[in-house]
């Protein structure tokens, strides 16, 4: 139930930048951020805008929204949701799964249990008074993620907006900040939540007084406890799935292999640039390198990383293929956020790309038709 | 040397775009292929045959659904056409962050309008029984497949507001037709009297032949019924319409049709006309569903829809669309030695042929590279001064298209911003700056880890209809920017084309395999199977079967020896070597010009030379030696001080295949000092074992390049002019577009006269057209003594869309020229034949139970062509391994009143004239020469070459 409306009849008197409902989803971005949460679901997705915008999110592995009108299968199958190409290419590091529900805020459904974030991002006044009711129950109570943030109109800023109605049609109620941290306070108090207030959208100079346009509640669950064990809750699926989507990620190995090996490429081929151009000098049948051989740029950002690599086993040469040993590979911290040892980057190159006979390094052509042709050394 | 792969590869190294070539083995395995420039997203590269006239079947169709530059049709960005779409190439808007500030024009095309679909080619009469214009592509890519886009716009930085997305467009601009449609339409035949009985010829032996299409067995009998929608206010993203609509799935039904913009309904609605209202977020959007017509069971509109619930059918079966096809990226192949991985895929379409309505389903590939801008960049950094080669980075990258992860958009790169770097600060369209790390970082959760990395920059995509509104353009991190397509540096690596071709040609008995897997998946799948239900289609699961002609092999006459080209492979380049060619023309005064360091295969060349030439007839006197350094400049030089009129021709020895070495030499030699010449690349000569065939090549070329003939084959026609045109367009720079003329100076059709058209990018060729055939036709008198009886027209390079524009324009535009030249009454007679190479449709012979590829010289005219057309297949050339990609000919206009018989016959035989090549290739040999003289002068010249070169195949 995302409604942005705020900004929409009011275009003299208050404008907020970037708009409210960006600012609302950022809020949440930034606590995403802050805690990394590995499960995620937003109650009332609308048009899953903030599972779109959490999906960027590393941490994430489970995305789940409900929504009483969750919309059609279809709808979300060719929306951007999905995977795209673009996520096969480079897949994240971790799992995502992404489901959508149809269903509502104040019916139980097994599969939201143990979540470490849930958000209800201008949804609790969508509720009738039956269901405002049941909404903690089944929330806190049931529910009962780590963190929970409550967001909704501050009707204090209302008189602000020329139109003096609710924001929107379907708005059962509107309450000021002491009606919600009331509720909220009660509310946390009873299902053992500490709770924060806060908001988004400032009022304009001089109406400092009303606050935050959106007012936001942060709960978080008191007790560190092992909550989850004794949550052995029958299952119960209430919930209608309209949609769910795998990404593909580095825990796959296929993918693994495929961007480790384009990061070894990359590694091993800025080496071979330098190798051409740098004094060399014949040891033992091979030719290697008088300098370092470290690429100069882009691979490496901090002085650590260069001394790191600069240690390692040099490049050589023999006839026409350069080889690049391992040990100097796993040195380049692009390859070495996906492998941690020397041993797991043999296997696993051993069946991806080429390496020499004792498979202590990795074996390229030395000349490729670029430095054939435009490298003139 | 058949089957040789050392050889070819060598002679693949000539193959530098535009280099000429000297021979190409079209059957050894995997040659690397002369490059069109790299091109897009769907791997881009040639398809089959592309500077190697042969086609290599399934290669082709496999390594490149992209069309290269020099092929693409008249007046359309052709290359792209396949390139930046749908996923990847939707949506001019900014992914990335737009440079201008709030006041910017909104960029066309949230939607998939601003895919670089064909800029609307000249609108056709709209076809009947469609008032309101469909906004959808038949077979493509309107239909729901981007319903979603739009969300993903919604949230995409500050620029998409909804304001923007509700903005009014007008109806004119929708209406894009899918080509195909559009062209089947087009009844051709109506106007030739003398086959309407029957477009079938007789002539050759009978056989049976399969062809990847599936009958349609059971299709909907009733009437249907069409509603057009209307949105108010206007959305334009066809995702965004397609959503708001099946807001009332349950008052439309789930059995359904949706183009985007009228719907296709089972049954009536209550109403002829019911307003409803949709949500787009809180935005009220007003739906008028107003009937439009019935639609017969026979309409061809309803083809269109069946195209369309096809795509979704494919959906549903979990395959990916990536522009306009769909993959299965669960069958992906990686390599990861290349960087590169390939998913397999089809293609499809439902239309109606001769006797039945078939679903034409072919495979096709899709490729992804590992590969981002900036590792392009940093690979042409100078590794010791770190500077970045900018002349070099700037030709690779710029015109490539480029993919970005973050919002599954391609931008076409058109320069690169040196002075701008990652922490530069832009304005979004909200006015607030930022710098683009910052933005990366907030929106997208993405780090730029290089800092000092240069800018792309894209001026958004082109399109006819746009041609005018200024483009603010958009900067792009090249960390972030994928590349797509194959570039040129892999098409050089024979291991990548080999390791891909293994992949992606699929030869007879795999392709079939492929397909049946495809048909067992849309029988055996319960959701397809519902979905098909409702409309009750159903598809014959075996390929479409009939009979077929193979046409006699064909009589080559060399001199006084006469040979046959050899059944199977098409083919005579041992006999022609072995004896005096068909007009010689002696070498007295020439020149070779060779680098100091090269100097060793510049003489071994000459000895090599000197062996071959005898045998072929040629007197060749010593040539000049002439060193040269390794520049333009030193070339140019030599060349101004010892090129005289005398000089026959000049032989360049090249070091590396530098292409601005080679367009500078070109240049020279074509405009400024017209001289016939020679370019060989010094390392083809490095290896001795294949140094003869190479030297004979190059004799034999040479000897053309002076104007000499090499063969001739019986054609049958008398008094008659044979006209090739093929159309090249150079996307990459956004030049102007370059047609080839080329028209027959003699009888035997050993000698061509070469004329080129320029246009601007997307026009019509009309215009010059009327120049080129009075002058072809004054050569022609001149040499012959009368004007031809006769004018036979070859036309390639023609889009999809565009039939019914040469029926209208260039056709009429002919006659009028030919009236003006001629006197009346002189019956002059035309036939205008359209040459299709990029189809679909293959065919297959069975032999011991498998499958495989047709003997060179079958003809198809029969079940697979259209009634309305006098159109028929050839298959021409021999491939040694995948499919062989048959040629359409589609006979639009002919007052000679040839017989299918007998155009078959002519056209098969002109596939033998192509002199570069001692065998058969795909189209006929002035269509190809068209496009090898297009192709050099867009790719290389970029100026109208000397007329004095004009009757000598200079390009070749």
């Amino acid at each position: 139930m995302v409604d942005n409306c705020e900004e929409v009849p009011t275009k003299e008197v208050i404008e907020f930048r970037p708009p409210l409902y960006k600012q609302r989803y950022f809020f949440v971005k930034n606590l995403v951020q802050q805690h990394k949460p590995k499960k995620v679901a937003d109650l009332g997705f609308g048009d899953a805008t903030l599972i779109w915008m959490l999906k960027y999110h590393h941490c994430i592995e489970h995305l789940v929204g409900v929504d009483t009108y969750a919309g059609s299968t279809s709808q979300w199958e060719i929306s951007n949701l999905s995977p795209s190409v673009g996520d096969y290419l480079v897949p994240r590091d971790l799992d995502l799964t992404i489901t959508l529900y149809r269903g509502s805020a104040v019916q139980k459904d097994s599969r939201l249990v143990g979540f470490d974030l849930m958000t209800c991002i201008e949804l609790i006044e969508h509720l009738d008074s039956e269901d405002l009711a049941k909404f903690p129950e089944v929330v806190f109570g049931y529910y009962s993620p780590r963190i929970i943030i409550i967001s909704t109109p501050n009707s204090e800023f209302n008189p602000l907006f020329p139109a003096s109605t609710f924001r929107h049609l379907d708005h059962k109620f509107e309450w000021n900040r002491m009606q919600f941290q009331t509720w909220a306070s009660d509310v946390a108090n009873l299902y053992n939540y500490s709770v924060e207030f806060t908001g988004v959208g400032s009022p304009p100079a001089g109406a400092e007084h009303v606050g935050y346009c959106t007012q936001i509640g942060v709960f978080q669950k008191n007790e560190a406890k092992a909550t989850e064990s004794c949550i052995s809750t029958p299952e119960e699926h209430v919930y209608e799935t309209v949609f769910t989507t795998a990404y593909p990620s580095l825990q796959e190995k296929k993918n693994l292999l495929l961007v480790l090996s384009a990061e070894v490429l990359r590694a091993s081929n800025s080496m071979r640039l330098r190798f051409i151009v740098d004094p060399k000098k014949k040891v033992n049948g091979r030719l290697v390198p008088e300098d370092s051989c470290v690429p100069r740029y882009g691979l490496i950002v901090t002085d650590a990383q260069r001394a790191q690599i600069e240690s390692s086993p040099k490049p050589y040469c023999v006839g026409k293929k350069f080889y690049v040993p391992l040990e100097r590979l796993i040195t380049f911290p692009k390859v070495n956020r996906l492998v941690d040892s020397v041993e797991r980057l043999r296997s696993l190159l051993s069946e991806a790309l080429k390496l020499n006979r004792d498979q202590s390094a990795l074996q390229v052509d030395l000349h490729d038709h670029y430095s054939r042709t435009m490298l003139s050394y | 040397m058949r089957g040789k792969s050392g050889v070819t590869h060598l002679l693949g190294t000539l193959g530098h775009p535009g280099t000429e070539r000297t021979s190409r083995k079209g059957r050894s395995p995997a040659p690397p292929r002369p490059a069109p420039p790299r091109r897009g997203w769907d791997c881009g590269a040639a398809r089959g045959g592309r500077g190697c006239p042969r086609g290599r079947g399934g290669a082709g169709r496999g390594l490149g659904r992209a069309r290269g530059p020099e092929d693409p049709p008249a007046g359309r960005p052709a290359a792209r056409r396949r390139l930046g779409r749908g996923g990847a190439g939707r949506g001019g808007r900014a992914g990335g962050p737009d440079v201008t500030g709030p006041s910017a024009p909104p960029r066309r095309g949230c939607c998939s309008r601003a895919r670089e679909r064909a800029p609307p080619p000249p609108p056709p009469p709209p076809p009947p029984g469609r008032e309101r214009s469909a906004r959808g592509h038949g077979l493509g890519p309107r239909g729901g497949g981007h319903a979603a886009e739009a969300a993903a716009h919604c949230q995409e930085g500050e620029e998409l507001q909804l304001a923007t997305r509700l903005r009014a467009t007008s109806l004119k601009e929708r209406k894009h037709f899918g080509g195909i449609f559009r062209d089947h339409v087009v009844d051709t035949r109506q106007y030739l009297e003398h086959v309407r009985e029957s477009t079938t010829g007789t002539l050759g032996r009978p056989v049976k032949l399969f062809t990847n299409h599936f009958r349609v067995t059971s299709r909907p009998q009733q009437v249907t019924y069409k509603y057009n929608i209307d949105y108010m206010p206007d959305i334009e993203d066809g995702k965004v319409r397609s959503e708001l609509l099946l807001q009332h799935k349950a008052f439309i039904g789930e059995c359904h049709i949706f183009d985007g913009s009228s719907l296709l309904l089972p049954h009536k609605l209550l109403l002829p006309k019911t307003e409803l209202v949709s949500l787009l977020k809180n935005q009220v959007v007003k739906l008028t569903i107003e009937f439009i017509s019935e639609l017969s069971p026979n309409s061809p509109d309803c083809l269109r829809y069946y195209n369309i619930l096809f795509r979704r059918i494919l959906k549903q079966m979990n395959l990916k669309q990536v522009g306009r096809n769909y993959y299965n990226k669960q069958e992906a192949t990686e390599f990861f030695n290349h960087k590169l991985v390939i998913w397999p895929g089809y293609v499809t379409s439902i239309l109606e042929y001769e006797t039945s309505i078939t679903l034409c389903a072919d495979v096709n590939h899709k490729l992804l590279r590992m590969q981002t801008a900036y590792d392009l960049i940093t690979g042409l950094r100078d590794p010791q001064t770190r500077k970045e080669d900018v002349e070099q980075v700037s030709k690779e990258l710029i015109g490539s298209i480029v993919f970005t992860l973050y919002n599954n958009k391609t931008y076409r790169v058109d320069a690169i911003n040196w002075e701008d770097n990652p922490r530069t600060k832009f304005k979004k369209s909200g006015g607030a700056e930022i710098t683009f790390v910052d933005y990366y970082r907030e929106q997208y959760n993405t780090e730029v880890t290089d800092l000092t990395q240069p800018l792309l920059i894209s001026k958004g995509k082109w399109k006819k209809s746009q041609q005018d509104t200024p483009h603010k353009p958009i900067m792009l991190v090249p960390e972030l920017c994928y590349l797509t397509g194959l570039s040129d540096k892999m098409r050089k690596d024979y291991r990548v084309m080999r390791d891909l071709a293994l992949h992606m040609r699929l030869d007879p008995e795999r392709r079939q395999h492929e397909l049946r897997k495809l048909m067992n998946t849309i029988q055996t799948n319960r959701e397809v199977q519902r979905e098909l239900q409702l409309w009750d289609l159903k598809f014959d699961t075996n390929f479409v079967s009939f009979s077929g002609r193979i046409l006699k092999e064909v009589r080559i006459f060399q001199g006084r020896r006469a040979f046959d080209s050899h059944p199977q492979f098409a083919d005579w380049s041992r006999e022609t070597r072995s004896g005096p060619l068909l007009n010689v023309k002696s070498l007295d005064h020439w020149l070779i010009l060779y680098p100091t360091r090269n100097y060793g295969a510049a003489s071994s060349l000459v000895q090599s030379l000197r062996k071959v030439t005898p045998t072929m007839g040629i007197a060749m006197r010593e040539a000049k030696m002439l060193e040269v350094s390794d520049t333009v400049q030193s070339y140019t030089t030599v060349l101004e001080n010892h090129v005289s009129s005398k000089t026959q021709m000049v032989l360049c020895v090249l070091s590396s295949e530098k292409k601005d070495l080679y367009d500078g030499i070109k240049q020279y030699l074509c405009v400024k000092c017209p001289t016939p010449s020679q370019c060989v690349v010094a390392r083809t000569l490095d290896k001795p074992q294949t140094l003869m065939t190479i030297a004979t090549k190059i004799a034999q070329q040479m000897n053309c390049k002076m104007g000499g003939a090499l063969w001739k084959v019986e054609t049958g026609l008398q008094n008659a002019m044979c006209i090739g045109i093929d159309c090249f367009h150079d996307i990459v720079n956004r030049r102007k577009s370059i047609a080839g003329f080329v028209s027959s100076i003699n009888q035997e059709l050993t000698q061509w006269f070469s004329q080129c058209i320029f246009q601007e990018s997307g026009q019509e060729l009309v215009n010059g057209l009327k120049t080129c055939l009075e002058a072809a036709l004054k050569l022609w008198c001149k040499h012959n003594q009368f004007l031809p009886q006769a004018i036979i027209v070859y036309r390639d390079g023609v889009g999809d869309g565009q039939l019914q524009a040469l029926m209208d324009h260039e056709v009429p535009q002919i006659e009028s020229s030919l009236r003006s030249v001629y006197p009346k009454d002189s019956g002059v007679k035309l036939t205008f034949i359209v040459v299709k190479k990029r189809i679909n449709t293959r065919f297959f012979v069975e032999s011991q139970g498998r499958l495989q590829n047709p003997l060179p010289g079958t003809v198809i005219d029969v079940e697979v062509t259209k009634r309305q057309w006098y159109d028929f297949f050839i298959v021409s050339q021999s491939v040694k391994d995948g499919t062989v990609t048959p040629t359409h000919y589609n006979v639009i206009h002919d007052t000679v009143c040839f017989t299918p018989d007998r155009i078959q016959y002519l056209t098969y035989r002109l596939c033998h004239m192509y002199y570069n090549l001692p065998g058969v290739i795909r189209v006929p040999a002035p269509c190809h020469y068209a496009h090898k003289l297009a192709y050099l002068v867009g790719q290389s010249i970029h100026q109208e070459p000397h007329h004095s070169l004009a009757s000598r195949l200079f390009y070749l």
